[in-house]
């Protein structure tokens, strides 16, 4: 199937839900759409040779910050929300020079370590976060004053960012910036001996998906009205690693496709959440052993320039 | 003559090994300069210090002025010392032109803020490719996977990738290294032609005795980490210091 | 009040050591982050729960059963998932995720999410330097001890365990020298696990069983493990008395949770400054 192809499709699936008309179609296509700036974060990671656990805490600072922003400082929810992606983006970029100096599996592990950090940090500062019991209170979010209550509004919301994310990444991959991953990726000595900064591209990449992360948490905040640290753990590193596996890594479209696939099955299986886990690491399995060469050499080896 | 790279006692350690040993000298500006040594001398050390892949353990290097000492090797690299490798390191998945033009766009944008600050501004070393291209003798390979292309026409490429970065120095890790006779006579030929057209500074560090002897103005001598002589070729040929070190080893001093 | 610290730090510790023990055995031999040890735990406290709660098996030999179960199904997985990704350090991390999802999700199914209590072999306290010791967490840690001190005759004169001294330090070496690494790599693997489960069976009775009882033991091991370096055993053996007396001090000051936040911090900085840990090798 061409990319063309898969883009069209998707195009055409993301219209279903009006097709539908039911609620609970739009619920789960709402959380696609939020799934996927984060995936295409992961992506563009992985896309530079490193697998990073580090998305749940930086979704949740952009979660938490959004809504607080909006709660206790009365910010207006338009600005909140990139104002809580900021948040995230700025930590990664204040971190990013001290953590990307590491590389491979003690990089993961690293990320991970973090992640735990602030996570427990949710739960524990509840005066902050309100720890275990949620975050509640969080406004609607309003565009010019028209407030949005109803799940098709926020999920014409979610499309929006998704396409912007998706275009930003996609845009990436195609210029220079994208040549520039991809030699780094490729041959990082031979690529400093001409100049690169390599250490400075990490970082700007970690720090995008910071960013895609903090605007993915800043959409479920407003739109689900309630926040709990459980929502930014482990277990979303876990997610992101399969939606990018099954989906792709090659190109951009591949974390979207993977999203598609991937995000409706917690969602429709809530109440027999342990078959979700289930299909979740059969998935994952069935990828690595089919596809022989494993995750890490996928990243290693990108498809070459078109 | 103007001073381009400065070495001032250089030593480098690894645990109780001295590698590199109290080493000095300076290369001028348009010189074609030359270090050499027995097997395990440390010239290779050597070279990687000054490349940036290593700290020194003392001393400094100092490249037009500035000290570099234990800088990065790509920062190294921007203020205007570009290095090509012994063994072949191209982008072999990609075509000899993507290679050259990723040269150039690596070396342009070395950072997420010089990409954005020169995509507004037009791109003068974009006409650079085909003349650098003509100048390594690529013209007639530059669709053909880099990978694919022999071995001497990839260590070629190596070079070309360097000169997109348009250095002031050229640090050379064994250019011979792999070369059949008539590429290693193509390679000095090139390199003689890098000085004399480009008057770009070279400094090579090589086994081939030919190759040095007949491309290099003059030549340090290393062995076991340390200088045992400097100077041109024919100072150095008939250098008594130089002849022991080399006893037992198969070399003709062309 | 500083002896009942310094005992639940060293009581927790002896657990935290075994599992480090088998998390490290499997990295310093195959380069695999096992993210599945903790649901082996969990497997050896089921068997318990099962063999001794249940059916009234003696409680010693229910552990036991519960090591070998979690042993046996480790030889199995290591066969026909891991060794074929062995060396490839991300691929094998994420099998293991893998491992680990679909071990939770089958205890989830059959079990249920509920964490469920068992009866108590041992109960009572008795006193040390005037700290109030629990029977129960007593027979825990000799129980660790006798492990520990079998773990490591084995290492050291038995000659499979002297086979995967020689695979950890240099595998082709160890195979010019005839050592068969597919055995060696399934004996560590089977070796981890079998901590592991024995780990979990003895843990059954102090708190309760579920499938989730893995993960925090599972933490507790990986940070022990990056402490003391990847694929050092000794590492595993300072780490775990490190943490699990730093734990027990951090917990009676604050609670439970900085305890835990502390600890990732050090693994943060371990990572960051001295990546091999303590007393860990650097990487070939």
């Amino acid at each position: 199937m061409k990319p063309l192809h898969i883009f069209l499709a998707i195009v055409l699936l993301a219209l279903v839900p009006w097709l539908l008309d039911s609620q609970y179609v739009f619920h789960i296509a709402t959380m696609i759409a939020i799934m996927v700036p984060m995936a295409l974060g992961m992506n563009l990671m992985l896309r530079i040779g490193q697998l990073t656990m580090a998305m749940p805490a930086f979704m949740g600072i952009g979660a938490y910050g959004s809504a607080l922003l909006a709660i206790r400082l009365e910010v207006p929810p338009l600005l909140a929300l990139p104002a809580g992606a900021l948040m995230a983006g700025v930590l990664a970029a204040a971190v990013g020079p001290v953590f990307l100096r590491i590389k491979g599996v003690y990089f993961v592990l690293l990320t991970y370590a973090f992640g735990q950090i602030i996570n427990l940090v949710f739960q524990e500062w509840t005066g902050l976060f309100g720890g275990n019991n949620g975050l509640y209170g969080i406004p609607k979010f309003s565009l010019f004053g028209l407030r949005l209550t109803a799940t098709p509004q926020y999920y014409l919301m979610g499309l929006l960012l998704a396409a912007l994310v998706y275009l930003a990444v996609r845009a990436i991959e195609r210029s220079d910036i994208g040549a520039i991953f991809q030699s780094l990726n490729e041959n990082e000595m031979l690529s400093r001996a001409i100049g690169s900064n390599a250490m400075a591209w990490r970082i700007a990449a970690f720090t995008f998906s910071a960013l895609a992360a903090g605007l993915s948490g800043g959409l479920y905040a407003f739109y689900i009205g309630f926040l709990s640290p459980d929502a930014f753990g482990f277990r979303l590193s876990v997610d992101l690693i399969v939606i990018n596996a099954v989906g792709g890594v090659h190109s951009a479209l591949g974390p979207v496709l993977g999203a598609i696939l991937m995000v409706p099955l917690p969602e429709m299986l809530r109440d027999a959440r342990q078959y979700q886990l289930l299909i979740y690491g059969l998935s994952l399995m069935v990828f690595l052993i089919f596809i022989r060469k494993g995750l890490a050499s996928l990243i290693q080896r990108p498809r070459s320039a078109a | 003559m103007e001073t381009l790279l400065d070495v001032k006692n250089l030593t480098r350690r690894f645990g109780g090994l001295t590698a590199v040993s109290d080493v000095s000298f300076s290369v001028a500006k348009g010189e074609i300069f030359g270090i050499i040594g027995p097997n395990g001398a440390g010239k290779t050390t050597l070279f990687n210090v000054i490349a940036g892949h290593f700290k020194p353990s003392s001393g400094s290097v100092h490249l037009a002025g500035q000290d570099i000492s234990g800088h990065a090797s790509d920062a190294i690299a921007r203020r205007g010392m570009a290095r090509t490798f012994q063994s072949v390191h191209v982008f072999s998945e990609h075509s000899t032109q993507e290679n050259l033009r990723r040269a150039h766009v690596i070396g342009r944008s070395h950072n997420p803020l010089a990409y954005f600050a020169r995509l507004a501004r037009p791109c003068f070393g974009c006409t650079q490719l085909p003349l650098v291209a003509q100048f390594v003798g690529l013209t007639d390979h530059l669709q053909s996977p880099a990978g694919s292309l022999a071995y001497g026409l990839q260590k070629v490429l190596g070079i070309g990738m360097a000169m997109m970065v348009s250095p002031q120095l050229l640090l050379m890790d064994e250019p011979a290294a792999g070369l059949n006779p008539s590429e290693k006579k193509a390679a000095g030929v090139l390199i003689r032609r890098l000085r004399d057209e480009l008057g770009i500074t070279i400094l090579l560090v090589e086994h081939d005795m030919p190759l040095v002897m007949g491309v290099c103005d003059r030549i340090l001598v290393i062995n076991r980490g340390k200088p045992i002589a400097l100077g041109t070729p024919g100072e150095v040929k008939s250098d008594k210091s130089v002849i022991e070190a080399y006893l037992g080893e198969d070399y003709e001093f062309a | 009040m500083l002896e009942q610290i310094l005992v639940n730090g060293l009581l927790a510790s002896l657990i935290y050591v075994i599992m480090a023990l088998g998390f490290t055995l499997i990295f310093g031999i195959m380069r695999i982050v096992n993210f599945a040890h903790g649901e082996f735990y969990m497997l050896g406290a089921m068997v318990v729960l099962f063999l001794f709660g249940a059916l009234g098996w003696p409680f010693y030999l229910a552990v036991i059963a519960g090591g070998v179960v979690s042993a046996l199904l480790g030889v199995v997985l290591e066969r026909l998932l891991f060794r074929p990704l062995v060396g490839d350090e991300l691929s094998g991390m994420i099998m293991s995720l893998a491992v680990g999802i679909i071990l939770q999700s089958i205890a989830l199914i059959a079990f249920g999410p509920a964490e469920q209590a068992m009866p108590r072999p041992f109960s009572g306290t008795w006193s040390l330097v005037g700290a109030a010791v629990p029977w129960d967490r007593t027979v825990v840690a000799i129980c660790s001890l006798l492990i520990l001190a079998v773990f490591y005759l084995f290492l050291k004169y038995s000659r499979l365990g002297l086979a995967m001294q020689a695979v950890a330090q240099d595998p082709q070496t160890a195979s010019l020298m005839g050592i068969e690494s597919g055995v060696v790599y399934a004996a560590a693997f089977g070796i981890a696990c079998l901590l592991a489960g024995l780990a979990g069976g003895l843990m059954a009775p102090i708190y309760t069983v579920g499938p989730y009882m893995g993960e925090l033991p599972m933490l507790k091991a990986f940070v022990v493990v990056i402490l003391g370096g990847l694929g050092s055993l000794p590492g595993a053996v300072l780490g775990g008395l490190l943490i699990g007396l730093s734990e027990s001090v951090l917990t009676t000051a604050f609670n439970s949770t900085a305890a835990l936040i502390a600890s990732f911090v050090i693994v943060l900085l371990v990572v960051i400054t001295r990546p091999t840990g303590l007393l860990g090798r650097s990487t070939r």
